[in-house]
């Protein structure tokens, strides 16, 4: 089915660049932009789209001859606005009444991005809440969050690890505590123990090298105080991978980071932010940690970005840090492919069925997919 | 009348634990489909569910023998038939089940000798080699749950006198460890867990590694000293060697619990032969997954050859997911349905490798794309 707003008129679609920090450089693929063109939709693609990634304008013009390219306003004047990270306050503003932003919108934590765009009369799409009829996230990509994370931790320790030294085949096992045990917890235990790249651990098992040994734990038991002091005590690397019912509250108060030794470094997978939400203060899981991105992921206890930390979050206490609001985005190629790849058969459905208002509840697997990830059927 | 596409229903014959059956919600969204349904008679009976509760005046659904719903279109079976059982399958029917292509190799060869066409259910796989008809969750959380079942049988809120926690250690972090990182970590069941730690319990730490500490016996022995639980969950590139030897679970505590994720078989006369990861521990099923350490039954799957002197309880379960029968079945149901919407439309040999989602993914695992990716590799 091609999809059509009346008799004649296809229905449009915007895909403008990120515009965020430089080294975010993730673009959709040309072939996605084949099937939105291939299922009845114009497309508008903004100037340089890709460019960064090493793709030029011919590769998408190939890939769907009828596109268009104009500036990044035109391209927010579409009836779909698809985007993988959210944009800014001002950029929504500018969508039309009625159209409607597919994007990573993160409805759980983000009350005041709900309230804006229901105030300006938008539909949306949070790439983040289309699940299947199990609950599984259909669009994500825990696996590079996992991997990307452990392999930037890993690359510092082995710069920083004390006597005999990382590569040594006598010092004892790479002691990893993993806190949540969650989705996410999953896929990092999984890459924690390959220590995020497999040349590397295929390196260190060459030269008879002991491995990692994973200590995950559940949110609840952060609670018990001496068997968390215990488990920093022996730890080289502490990874926040929970999903925390409360963000008020930290998991590890930053006066227990003084339980690590020296050399231990802080990863930072959840990437929740340090916000105020309707007079409500919200801190990262691990508390005391600078908030990384694209552009700088790796800090050191002396990197002047601890100062920004905000006032109110005690920061004393500091290690290593690696932190990144989009792991996936280090690796941005093979990252689309996953998103791509993930968002076809949804893009389809969206496409085919002429917008998210024909979208039914009921209707296929797709379509009932992303009618749970609907603004409008937010609670 | 119209002619519509035909499935048979055979029930599972294997012990008598195994209970699953597709459910009366399933075969009717079959007929709402367009499928004609056939069931074996007693199809659902050790469920506690008759023929009136799949028919519901529902014109489409028959009771039918079990050489009949072997005839029809579809032959819809979660665990395969036996082997001779392979001679009923009709000619032109299409065999979807478990089939397990890349560890059955005697399997394909019978397919390929009687011209069989087969779906394997755990070859559904999408575009990135994910599968769509699995349950490894069920895997890894009835496990752990069946262990501390085991370790709560005196103490319900599982609080150890010295307040210290738990320790699980898990072999292997692929799709079934990733499951059980999270299983153990609320003792297999999330009401025991709430239970225990408003108790004040102190919890579950669980350890994982790879392969680059297993291969490192001083390590693993040190690690097993401190191990409440034990369980594999590995997936073996060389199956003829165990990641445990039986000689160091010595090193376990007496009251510890081995939970046998995995399931391999021991299959001595194979090549190359199979053996367990831990070493000299029972192979279980249905009808039995607890095996203390005196158990009489404790020798009947292991051969001769593999050590057994070092014995800790064990929990072992060829379908670990079948310990819920309705809650498996839910999911499973949830799974196929909608790669049967696509066999409605299409059939075995009319699938492409280049059809939308669900369809490649189906394309996949037909066993004619099994063996043709076999020989050309």
């Amino acid at each position: 089915m091609k999809a059509t707003k009346n008799s004649n008129q296809k229905i449009t679609i915007g895909l403008p660049r990120m515009h965020v920090e430089a080294g975010e450089k993730r673009c959709f693929l040309p072939k996605l932009v084949n099937c939105l063109e291939k299922y009845g939709a114009q497309v508008v693609l903004e100037h340089g789209y890709g460019e960064e990634m090493g793709l030029a304008p011919q590769d998408y013009k190939q890939a769907a001859p009828s596109l268009i390219f104009a500036d990044n306003t035109q391209t927010y004047q579409q009836d779909i606005v698809l985007i993988l990270r959210c944009p800014d306050e001002e950029r929504i503003r500018s969508m039309r009444r009625g159209a409607c932003l597919v994007s990573m919108l993160h409805f759980a934590t983000r009350p005041k991005r709900i309230k804006l765009l229901r105030d300006l009369g938008l539909q949306a799409i949070s790439l983040d809440s289309i699940t299947d009829d199990s609950g599984r996230r259909m669009v994500e990509n825990f696996n590079a969050v996992a991997w990307n994370g452990m392999e930037a931790a890993f690359e510092l320790l082995q710069t920083i690890y004390p006597s005999p030294g990382f590569f040594n085949p006598s010092r004892p096992p790479i002691q990893v505590t993993l806190v949540g045990a969650g989705t996410l917890g999953a896929f990092t235990v999984r890459a924690a123990v390959r220590y995020g790249n497999l040349a590397l651990q295929e390196k260190l098992s060459r030269i008879g090298v002991p491995g990692v040994i994973v200590s995950a734990v559940d949110v609840d038991i952060t609670n018990q105080a001496p068997v968390m002091h215990s488990l920093l005590e022996r730890t080289d690397i502490l990874v926040d991978a929970s999903s925390r019912p409360d963000t008020t509250r930290a998991i590890i108060p930053n006066y227990w980071l003084a339980h690590l030794p020296d050399h231990a470094i802080v990863l930072d997978l959840c990437v929740d932010p340090y916000q105020t939400v309707a007079r409500e203060f919200h801190t990262k899981g691990i508390e005391g940690i600078p908030q990384g991105n694209l552009n700088q992921y790796v800090f050191s206890p002396d990197d002047t970005v601890f100062e920004s930390i905000p006032e109110q979050v005690p920061s004393a206490e500091k290690r290593h840090t690696v932190s990144c609001y989009s792991w996936p985005g280090i690796h941005p190629l093979e990252c689309m492919r996953v998103y791509s790849s993930q968002l076809h058969p949804v893009m389809r459905s969206l496409v085919s069925r002429g917008g998210p208002q024909a979208i039914r509840a009921d209707g296929n697997f797709f379509e009932r997919a992303i009618s749970r990830a609907l603004l409008s059927n937010h609670q | 009348m119209e002619d519509r596409i035909s499935i048979g229903f055979p029930i599972m014959r294997e012990e008598p634990g195994e209970k699953r059956v597709f459910l009366p919600g399933f075969t009717r969204k079959m007929t709402a489909m367009g499928f004609e349904v056939f069931l074996e008679e007693g199809y659902g009976n050790a469920l506690e569910l008759f023929f009136d509760d799949y028919k519901n005046n529902n014109a489409f659904i028959h009771p039918a023998s079990r050489e009949e719903t072997f005839q029809k279109d579809y032959v819809l079976i979660l665990r395969s038939p036996s082997k001779s059982e392979y001679q009923l399958v009709g000619k032109n029917s299409c065999l979807i089940s478990m089939l397990h292509y890349p560890t059955r190799p005697a399997r394909i060869a019978l397919i390929e000798e009687l011209g069989m066409k087969t779906i394997s259910l755990d070859g559904v796989v999408d575009d990135f080699n994910m599968r769509l008809v699995e349950n490894m969750k069920s895997v890894a959380w009835n496990g752990l749950d069946a262990a501390f079942t085991q370790l709560s049988r005196n103490n319900p809120a599982l609080l150890k006198a010295d307040q210290s926690p738990w320790n699980v250690l898990v072999i292997g972090s692929g799709v079934v460890g990733k499951q059980a990182v999270d299983a153990a970590s609320k003792f297999g069941r999330r009401e025991r867990n709430a239970m225990h730690m408003e108790n004040g319990g102190s919890g579950v730490i669980v350890h994982t590694i790879g392969r680059n500490i297993t291969h490192h016996t001083d390590q693993i022995k040190k690690l097993l000293k401190d191990t409440d639980v034990l369980v594999d969950a590995t997936q073996r590139y060389d199956p003829s060697q165990p990641i445990i030897r039986n000689a160091w679970l010595a090193q376990l505590p007496q009251d510890a619990v081995i939970v046998d994720l995995s399931v391999d078989p021991y299959t001595l006369d194979t090549e190359p032969m199979v053996v367990k990861g831990i070493e000299g521990i029972p192979q279980g099923n249905l009808d039995k997954y607890v095996f203390e350490m005196d158990d009489s039954q404790w020798g009947e799957t292991i051969p001769h050859a593999i050590p057994t002197d070092h014995r800790r309880l064990t929990v072992s379960c060829y379908s670990w997911p079948g310990i819920h029968p309705e809650r498996c079945m839910r999911h499973y149901g949830q799974q196929i349905r909608r790669l049967m919407r696509v066999l409605h439309d299409k059939n075995y040999d009319t699938l492409s490798p280049d059809g939308l989602y669900f369809e490649r993914a189906l394309y996949r695992a037909r066993v004619n794309t099994f063996i043709h990716k076999q020989k050309s590799s």
